[in-house]
């Protein structure tokens, strides 16, 4: 099944084996080709390289062509200002301004910035035969606002059937615009009436319903499909919206996406949503943006449900964010990587590493997921396995799989984002890349190299075992020797034996450890007498 | 509370404007906050009352609503409009001193942002909430936040913004006004808001409603 389809079947409600992921590059597109919204909304050449460059960095199931609500407004005689990184902003409205309703006309398809976002819906069509395409049109009650201004909400008491009046225009508007994205080759059209969060149900099935509902009804029989999209705080309106008998209803992380399954869910009407599109898409990680898509996945499932962020993505979004959701959505075992991270909030559990690598032995730790289950885990671990034995006991190696809760805390600690990776003595050194076999070589030997210039020029220390006989003694070596072999610490472990003995050293109760630590304080200088002070201050 | 000041709150909160409007349809023919507020007036009634309890408190009532998700904006603007009709017989004890006003909050859309019906809906609430609103309108730069604070010493300061890319721009402004007028409260709002991002940018206050951003500077005034 290719993205369209996939597309088209969840928009359907009908089940998918994955769900369709449809990233509004909208402004954001411009970022990806580097131009500013004054040029970028009215070249055809720009819209098509923009969206392109989204195709190939995110690939999308499906892409709107534009995400600007200014189009049919600026044709009515809207005034504009224009931003770099925004789509352009209504500041004048006609309605306002003395010019009567009876003198506007319904937009043609050549006329102003249609006319650009027309043609590159058909390139696209025609370039990208196997992806969704959205139509976006500008809902009426949002239409409505750009004509009139704010003076609609207090209209909408003074004087409503001047602005059912008005709204019928828009719809009109609207229904022209569905036809004309239609004929170029868009499958969905999104009817987005963002404004309407500002009005409460009533006002809702009073005003916008009866403009509305006619606009999804013609969209079905044209033969699209139909998607209501609205951001904001609107969650007292999505039955009201379901009641407009859409296809699918979009909505922003303002509404619980539960909430909108539900409903929904109740009406055979698909949905989609919600991802966070400024905490987390602007401003988040990675790692936060998948779990944002993983968390939305999850409450969406398999039927009737698009991922999608909220609204139209910032102009700024870190193109990384939006490829880490590209790669989870694409591959089951992201989804699982992800999942098992979230199992564990490693929040204040951090191991202090700030000594870890100072081992004589070069330690390797490999983080994955599980080499048993996973392959790129698997070949990572086959690659360090085979390497490590010409190093003739020098380098030890470690697989920390995160499906362990000690493995997680140690991935934390060494600040480890993606699976597989090798860690060369605490270092990050391949990131979900398997090494060659030389280059591994070459990056052990230079580690080795290091410690070798490094290499604390007088014994470490050592380690008292005391008890009250041999036996005792030996009692704790096992544990000894595992902690050494873990860390790839060598360092001379010295039994002392009897009770005067173990005394001597504080110990009341055996068998009891005790570990020194010799430090270097001073070579080839005088040594000062208030220098010694010091370091006598510190053993004593 | 006097009877006439009860109808003038009720007038508010309803949006009932004068006898001449439509509206409410239940209470059509009958006078508005705009008669009423002129014969409180004129009868004697302190103005300080008629602010503090007839339009605050139709003003409290119907941001509250609000805030419950029990009316939207247009009530509201209704109810502002009505309360402005009220205002506009106060002004002039305004002016003269005889009616104090708990303090100046200055309010804009940041910088790059033309949005202003979030922020007018504030303004409108925080005015009847019995303070003086300084509105420095859309698209305005950190310069124009500052030199408002330096007018009006101790204000308070108000944030707007709808759009993801200009809610940046409000880090700026925040971390300017903490830095050049420092004890200034600055409060936050717009629709991709959350209280992460309020704490993120070290801003005093964020309000998912008008009503709460009254809250907050009626906890300051106090």
């Amino acid at each position: 099944m290719n993205s369209r389809e996939l597309v088209t079947r969840a928009i359907k409600g009908e089940h998918v084996d994955r769900v369709p992921w449809v990233p509004f590059t909208g402004c954001h597109a411009y970022a990806l080709i580097g131009k500013p919204a004054r040029l970028y909304c009215k070249s055809e050449e720009d819209i098509v390289a923009g969206l392109n460059e989204s195709i190939k960095r995110y690939q999308p199931d499906g892409v709107p062509v534009a995400f600007d609500l200014q189009i049919e407004a600026e044709i009515l005689g809207c005034e504009l200002v224009w931003a770099d990184e925004n789509p352009p902003a209504v500041t004048g409205h006609p309605l306002a301004n003395g010019h009567k309703l009876a003198s506007l006309q319904i937009p043609r398809p050549d006329q102003g910035r249609l006319k650009p976002v027309l043609a590159a819906a058909r390139a696209l069509r025609e370039q990208h035969p196997d992806i969704a395409l959205y139509g976006l049109v500008t809902g009426p009650f949002t239409l409505g606002l750009h004509l009139l201004g704010t003076d609609i909400f207090m209209k909408m008491f003074e004087d409503p059937g001047g602005v059912h009046e008005l709204l019928s225009f828009c719809r009109d508007v609207c229904m022209a615009v569905t036809g004309y994205y239609l004929e170029a080759g868009c499958d969905i059209i999104a009817v987005v009436d963002p404004m309407t969060s500002q009005i409460g149900p009533d006002q809702f099935a009073q005003f916008v319903t009866p403009h509305a509902a006619p606009v999804f009804e013609h969209i079905r029989k044209s033969g699209g499909l139909g998607s209501f999209f609205v951001c904001g705080h609107a969650q007292q309106n999505i039955e009201a919206m379901c009641d407009c008998r859409p296809d699918n209803v979009s909505i922003d992380e303002n509404i619980p996406l539960d909430y909108v399954r539900d409903v929904c869910r109740e009406r055979d009407i698909s949905f989609g949503g919600n991802m966070q599109l400024t905490v987390v898409l602007l401003l988040g990680s990675e790692i936060d943006a998948q779990r944002n898509a993983l968390s939305c996945l999850d409450v969406g499932g398999t039927e009737g449900y698009l991922l999608a962020p909220g609204c139209d993505l910032p102009y700024a979004t870190p193109p990384a964010n939006l490829e880490a959701v590209t790669r989870l959505v694409r591959d089951p075992y992201q989804r699982d990587v992800v999942r098992a991270m979230e199992e564990e909030d490693t929040g204040g559990t951090l191991l202090d590493m700030s000594q870890y690598g100072q081992a004589d032995k070069v330690v390797v730790d490999i983080i994955t997921l599980d080499s048993e289950s996973c392959a790129p885990c698997q070949y990572m671990v086959e690659s360090v396995r085979k390497v490590v034995p010409q190093f003739e006991g020098i380098v030890e190696w470690r697989e920390h799989k995160i499906k362990e809760r000690e493995s997680l805390t140690l991935m934390a600690s060494l600040m480890v984002k993606n699976i597989p990776t090798i860690c060369i003595d605490g270092t990050i050194t391949f990131v979900s890349r398997i090494p060659r076999k030389e280059e591994l070589i070459a990056a052990i030997q230079k580690r080795i190299y290091e410690k070798l210039r490094m290499r604390i020029r007088t014994r470490r220390g050592e380690l008292l075992v005391l008890g009250k006989t041999r036996d005792e003694c030996r009692g704790v070596r096992p544990a000894i020797d595992q902690a050494m072999s873990e860390l790839g610490i060598e360092v001379p472990v010295r039994e002392i034996v009897g009770e005067r003995e173990a005394l001597a050293y504080g110990a009341v109760q055996t068998p009891a450890i005790v570990a020194t630590a010799y430090r270097l304080k001073a070579q080839g200088e005088n040594v000062q007498v208030a220098a010694v002070k010091e370091w006598l201050k510190e053993i004593a | 509370m006097s009877e006439i000041l009860e109808q003038i709150a009720t007038c508010v909160e309803r949006g009932k404007i004068n006898a001449a409007s439509p509206y409410p349809p239940d209470m059509k023919g009958q006078e508005g906050a705009d008669e009423l507020t002129r014969k409180a007036i004129d009868g004697g009634t302190a103005p300080t009352d008629i602010l503090e309890k007839a339009l605050v408190v139709g003003m409290q009532k119907i941001g509250e609503k609000f805030a419950a998700n029990k009316v939207f904006v247009p009530d509201v603007l209704m109810a502002a409009k009505s309360m402005n009709a009220a205002m506009a017989h106060l002004r002039p004890f305004f002016q003269s001193g005889e009616v104090k006003r708990k303090g100046v909050f200055c309010i804009g859309t940041v910088q790059g942002d033309l949005h202003d019906i979030g922020k007018n809906l504030v303004s409108m609430i925080v005015e009847g909430g019995g303070w003086e609103v300084v509105d420095l309108g859309v698209d305005v730069s950190t310069e124009k936040f500052i030199e408002a604070v330096e007018q009006h010493p101790g204000c308070a300061v108000g944030l707007s913004a709808l759009l993801t890319t200009t809610m940046i721009n409000m880090e700026k402004t925040v971390k300017a006004l903490k830095e050049k007028t420092p004890g200034t409260k600055v409060l936050i709002g717009g629709a991709p808001l959350t209280q992460e991002f309020c704490t993120k940018i070290g801003a005093d206050c964020y309000s998912a409603d008008p009503q709460g951003a009254v809250e907050y500077l009626n906890k300051l005034a106090a």
